[in-house]
């Protein structure tokens, strides 16, 4: 992908555009191409952050995640 | 220094007594904290969020006040009547300052939403209403964090409420008492926390419902003060529609249920949004396809222009081709036609002309070449005693070749025609002689 998008909001916004654009016939063939590029990469995004959020409940105490969060050495 | 006195000490402590005890009674409301009792007195403090007063009240008067059983307790809201005492103490004894009540009753709906308007009054005009408004929420958080009583509805009304979103994602739960204001730092602390880690993408605080009274911890000025200042979208969802909370307020989003309080916190339906982006992928891939389908059919017909042009116009150059040959041989035949009509003329006029003073010598060259045709005359010639031969078709025969291929010929003579048959060995004996 060349840019992660900033949120997944952003991203939807970001292809609702590419979608009217293309609706709008109006783009040559050169954008064409290149908006569904882009927007495929856009739905790949959101659909990977769907998936994000469809894989099972998880309930963590507060507590809990705090231990976790100890426990995994933090990049910076 | 310049000053009155000095007195002595207990006297100027009775002064402060009598003074103090001068001043007008009033009516104090607040929450009731360090309860103690003595034989005749009950001692507490009565303190809100920006101060307290020490206060006594006798037995007597605690009894006649007429409280339900236990309710002059730590945390209990109340309003007390009386005013500024002063023990001055005794030989042995402590002086020491305290609020004699001399009534005291528990806080009603009315007193407390006295305080609740103060208050509200005072947050709204320092603009922390409107902080917690501007933070941008995701839609589609991955981690939540929901302060709320550990056993209880709002945590499965809650837990209800994502799951008909179709979220699933992560939970964190900082469980902490919802009830009465002793509980405020508790879920303030339990928010701070929340906000401080840094999966945290929102904070659902929730509450079932109950009295102002029951509520009152989420009216407490320093848990909203705290709220109004977090980086992280809190969402209130403290009792039912009608309760109204300093906390509702202060948070990004307030709700009326636990369950209105998951919509707010994951705003996207992702069952909704994965069948939006289906279509959203499904709508690419036509207009990748298509724009390619279309445009290569159109570079196809743009491609076969030329070569029907061409043929078109090769049409088209044919029929006028004919067009013009055809006109050409009419203004030909035309052309033929009208020479020959001059050429008419001008034979004419000049037969006319040769008519006039030519006529004579004409006359006599005809004669001349009348003469001359006859001495060339065949028929003159077989007068003489000539005889012509001619083959089957009355054509001469010229040569002996042409009568031995005849075969067969005739011989003309002037006074009319015979047959003959060539014979092959007068020709031999010809040669031979």
């Amino acid at each position: 992908m060349s840019e992660t998008p900033e949120s997944y909001e952003a991203a939807v916004e970001r292809l609702e555009q590419i979608i009217d654009r293309l609706d709008s016939g109006q783009a040559g063939l050169r954008e064409t191409l290149e908006l569904c590029r882009e927007g495929r990469e856009l739905v790949t995004y959101c659909s990977a952050e769907l998936d994000a959020v469809s894989e099972g409940l998880e309930e963590l105490r507060l507590d809990e995640l705090a231990a976790k969060l100890e426990a995994t050495p933090t990049d910076s | 220094m310049d000053l009155p006195g000095p007195f002595p000490v207990g006297r100027y402590a009775r002064k402060l007594q009598e003074e103090l005890r001068r001043r007008a009674r009033v009516l104090l409301v607040g929450e009731v904290t360090g309860i103690s009792r003595s034989k005749v007195q009950a001692y507490f403090e009565l303190r809100d969020a920006e101060g307290a007063v020490p206060c006594a009240i006798w037995l007597d008067d605690l009894e006649k006040a007429g409280l339900p059983e236990g309710g002059l307790r730590d945390g209990a809201e109340v309003v007390i009547a009386g005013g500024p005492d002063y023990y001055p103490g005794g030989g042995q004894a402590s002086p020491s300052f305290s609020f004699r009540a001399t009534h005291v009753r528990l806080a009603g709906e009315g007193d407390l939403l006295a305080r609740l308007e103060a208050l509200r009054g005072q947050l709204r005009r320092e603009g922390l209403f409107e902080l917690q408004k501007q933070l941008a929420r995701p839609r589609l958080p991955k981690t939540i964090g929901v302060v709320t009583a550990e056993s209880g509805a709002a945590r499965r009304d809650l837990l209800a409420g994502l799951g008909r979103r179709g979220w699933a994602g992560t939970v964190v739960w900082a469980f902490a008492p919802v009830q009465d204001r002793r509980a405020a730092p508790a879920i303030a602390a339990a928010i701070q926390e929340l906000a401080a880690t840094p999966a945290v993408e929102a904070i659902v605080v929730a509450r079932g419902g109950g009295s102002l009274a029951d509520l009152w911890a989420f009216c407490d000025e320093t848990l909203c003060r705290t709220v109004a200042m977090l980086r992280v979208p809190v969402i209130s969802a403290v009792g039912h529609e009608r309760d109204s909370t300093l906390i509702d307020d202060v948070a990004a989003v307030a709700c009326s249920t636990p369950t209105h309080a998951a919509e707010a916190a994951v705003p996207l339906d992702c069952v909704a949004a994965r069948g939006a982006l289906e279509r959203s992928a499904e709508a690419l891939r036509r207009a990748g396809e298509g724009a390619v389908g279309n445009r290569s059919r159109h570079l196809v017909a743009l491609a076969r222009g030329p070569a029907r042009a061409l043929r078109r116009e090769r049409v088209a150059l044919n029929q006028k081709t004919r067009e013009i040959r055809a006109a050409s041989e009419r203004g030909l035949a035309e052309r033929r036609t009208f020479q020959h009509r001059i050429a008419a003329v001008v034979l004419g006029r000049a037969a006319r002309r040769a008519a006039g003073a030519e006529a004579d010598s004409r006359r006599e060259a005809l004669r001349r070449a009348e003469v001359a045709f006859r001495a060339h005359d065949p028929e003159r010639t077989l007068e003489r005693g000539y005889a012509l031969a001619e083959d089957g078709e009355g054509e001469p025969v010229t040569s002996a070749a042409a009568a031995v291929a005849a075969g067969r010929v005739k011989l003309r003579f002037a006074d009319g025609r015979v047959g003959a048959k060539i014979d092959r060995h007068g020709e031999s004996d010809e040669r031979d002689a």
